[in-house]
């Protein structure tokens, strides 16, 4: 059975350009210190932000978003982030999750990196479908 | 009976003085003013008398649309907002119904017709003022921004050989960009063999600023400077290692007084004291 999720906070912010990136990594980093997350863990989490964003402007050609959400369940506090595309999508899914694979010139540790980082990653993506990347930090 | 412009030229004085009234002072009157007022009347009616069409593309539209356009930017570059430039359009259309509904009272066609054709020039000049307020404030932002790429990322010569560059702010593609090509500047101006690099001042160091730094170390070596990088903060070491960034091909040092150890190191000097 699932716990009971109470979801206490949710912020919403386009994701076009680097910029919108760095907003995306300062509310969650605000959101982050005003919930009591550490210093590590909101650094952690503010740059799997950072990766997943600049997934979007570098790899997605469209647009997406980044939804934080901060919830509690099982008397834990948690801080999520959605990072969705409806761009082109990946091809093999487990391939980008390797470290070193990039088709667009960066050093390709961005997804599995961003894996380690976090304490729950799912994603799921399929060719010219777009992607979606959730991630969990409980405190 | 009369051309729109024979009637714009013969009610001159009407036209402009319930023109002005219709200006609230406190707010129009920036850049409503007599001279302002006067030079706008004088190239509407100059191209209202030569025009062949209802565009503003009309070539006699051409002193009025340019009088539009340098009065929106200059707006623009004060920091006012073009609704107030395009309020006096507006007051200017609201001064001219009357006179003409007057003057083409026995020909309602004629009337609708000149109406129409003061109107749609109205609403071109109108666009071309956002334009024109839009273009300069863009001018604006790009100059402030690349002013503040300028400062943010100066190079000090700290010691013989040895340049400082510390960043402050987001690593994005065209902040790296410049603190490549500036640094690179400063190592062949200053001759310097090594260069910190500080970072303490960037929010976050993710795979795309390490691939950066990685680069900038390289483009380094081949000038013949080593590059030292110091600022990375306990939470950004942390977090490489769980990214698994391969940073081995760069030397790193936790504080800015380490770095400068490190400098001296490759330099194969030392500081010492007087006795
Ligand atoms: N949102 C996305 N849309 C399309 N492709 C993506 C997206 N995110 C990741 N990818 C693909 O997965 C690969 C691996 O991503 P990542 O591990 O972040 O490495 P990098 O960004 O350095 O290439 C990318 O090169 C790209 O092909
Ligand atoms: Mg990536």
């Amino acid at each position: 059975m699932t716990p009971v999720e109470q979801t206490l906070l949710t912020a919403l912010v386009p994701i076009i350009t680097e910029l919108d990136v760095s907003r995306a990594r300062q509310e969650a980093t605000a959101i982050a210190a005003a919930h009591g997350f550490s210093k590590p863990a909101a650094y952690r989490m503010a740059t799997a932000i950072s990766e997943l964003g600049n997934n979007i402007v570098f790899h997605a050609g469209e647009p997406g978003e980044i939804r934080l959400r901060v919830l509690r369940a099982d008397g834990r506090l948690g801080l999520e982030a959605v990072a969705e595309d409806r761009g082109r999508g990946i091809d093999d899914v487990a391939l980008a999750m390797l470290d070193g694979y990039s088709t667009g010139g960066g050093l390709g540790c961005g997804l599995p990196g961003c894996r380690r980082l976090v304490d729950e990653f799912e994603i799921s993506s399929a060719p010219g479908k777009g992607a979606c990347v959730k991630v969990r930090l409980w405190i | 009976m009369k051309s729109l412009a024979e009637v714009l030229r013969d009610n001159r004085a009407a036209v402009l003085a319930s023109w002005r009234a219709n200006l609230t002072a406190s707010v129009d009157g920036l850049v409503g003013s007599e001279e302002t007022i006067v030079n706008l009347y004088e190239r509407l009616l100059d191209g209202f008398s030569r025009s062949l069409t209802n565009s503003l593309n009309d070539l006699s539209f051409g002193p009025i649309s340019a009088y539009m356009a340098v009065l929106s930017s200059e707006r623009a570059r004060d920091g006012f907002s073009p609704s107030a430039t395009s309020r006096l359009l507006a007051a200017f259309k609201a001064a001219v119904e009357p006179v003409l509904r007057a003057e083409y009272a026995s020909d309602v066609d004629r009337w609708q017709q000149e109406l129409r054709k003061v109107g749609e020039i109205v609403d071109q000049l109108s666009v071309l003022t956002f334009e024109a307020y839009m273009k300069a404030r863009e001018e604006v932002i790009a100059r402030q921004s690349h002013a503040m790429l300028e400062i943010s990322t100066p190079a000090l010569r700290i010691w013989e050989d040895i340049i400082l560059m510390p960043l402050i702010g987001v690593i994005d593609t065209s902040r790296a960009q410049h603190v490549m090509e500036q640094l690179l500047l400063a190592i062949s101006a200053n001759e310097a063999r090594v260069a910190i690099l500080d970072v303490t001042g960037v929010p976050i160091i993710d795979t795309r600023v390490a691939l950066h730094l990685t680069k900038v170390v390289q483009a380094a070596r081949m000038l013949g400077a080593e590059i030292v990088v110091t600022g990375i903060s306990p939470e950004a070491a942390q977090t490489l290692v769980r990214l698994d960034v391969d940073l081995s091909s760069i030397r790193t040092r936790g504080s800015l007084r380490a770095g400068f150890s490190e400098a001296l190191r490759v330099l194969k000097r030392r500081v010492g004291t007087i006795d």
